[in-house]
């Protein structure tokens, strides 16, 4: 009896070291940075290190405008939601918020120019396997218009 | 060759004709204790049998491999899933670098826009 229980308790050892070992070797790296993102792109789209290279550098360079748009949509989505509050107040600045509506369309639009050439460059570096791949990859965030410019 | 009749099997054949009957309650109860004999060394057996099958050098061996094993693939069920859930999150931790438009639909309260 005492063989038999040292057997199974030998067997739930080994089976627990095994996945535990297995799931620490193979456990993916928790990095959410531009890194992490491109090294997630290269995985999918199979680029080579010279395609990779390139690609990385296109990110790189327009990273710092991506940011300032994306910082500055967060700020105007903090006036809409002041307008808001104004309007159910009923102290509204009609000229303000037109004002408003023209300069959250001008964003709009250099947003969505900036994103449109950043994929149009790095759509150039890739085949047309990857590039058909890239345009399903990104298919959540690229608006009708612009897969239609991209065709 | 016939072999001779034995005396004794007329008297055994005369003797069953003759036999007193049997008491109602008889039959049931041998068939509960044929019933109970064969039952236990059935449990008795049946642990005794692992126990002898774990006793065994090879069946030991093949049963630690098979738990590691279970244990490997459990963790490749487990990574799998982990992997799928980063894959999603890198998807949109990229769409949102490429497009400030998606993160900010993303961040938005309210679908509509000021200007829709």
């Amino acid at each position: 009896m005492t063989r038999l229980l040292l057997v199974i308790l030998a067997g739930a050892i080994c089976g627990g070291l095994a996945h535990l070992g297995w799931f620490a070797a193979h456990r993916p790296a928790r990095a959410d940075d531009l890194d992490a993102e491109l090294g997630w792109i290269q995985e999918s789209l199979q680029l080579s290190p010279d395609q990779f290279a390139r690609i990385k550098a296109l990110h790189e360079q327009s990273r710092p405008r991506m940011l300032e748009l994306a910082s500055e949509l967060a700020q105007m989505r903090r006036e809409f939601a002041q307008f808001k509050h104004a309007q159910e107040a009923e102290d509204i600045d009609f000229v303000e918020f037109a004002r408003f509506v023209e300069k959250r369309r001008a964003v709009d639009r250099e947003c969505l120019e900036s994103t449109r050439q950043l994929v149009l460059a790095a759509s150039g570096v890739m085949d047309d396997e990857q590039r058909e791949r890239y345009r399903t990859l990104l298919a959540p965030a690229l608006h009708v218009s612009d897969k239609a410019r991209l065709d | 060759m016939t072999p001779s009749p034995d005396p004794l099997d007329d008297l055994v054949k005369r003797w069953g004709e003759n036999a007193p009957p049997l008491p109602a309650s008889v039959r049931p109860e041998v068939w509960r204790r044929v019933a109970r004999a064969e039952a236990a060394p059935l449990k008795a057996g049946w642990l005794a049998r692992l126990e002898a099958d774990f006793a065994r050098p090879a069946f030991a061996g093949a049963f630690i491999a098979a738990c590691t094993l279970l244990g490997l693939f459990l963790a490749e069920v487990r990574l799998s899933r982990l992997h799928a859930q980063r894959d999603a999150q890198l998807a949109r931790s990229y769409l949102t670098l490429v497009d400030p438009l998606f993160a900010d639909a993303a961040a938005r309260p309210r679908p509509n826009s000021p200007h829709s």
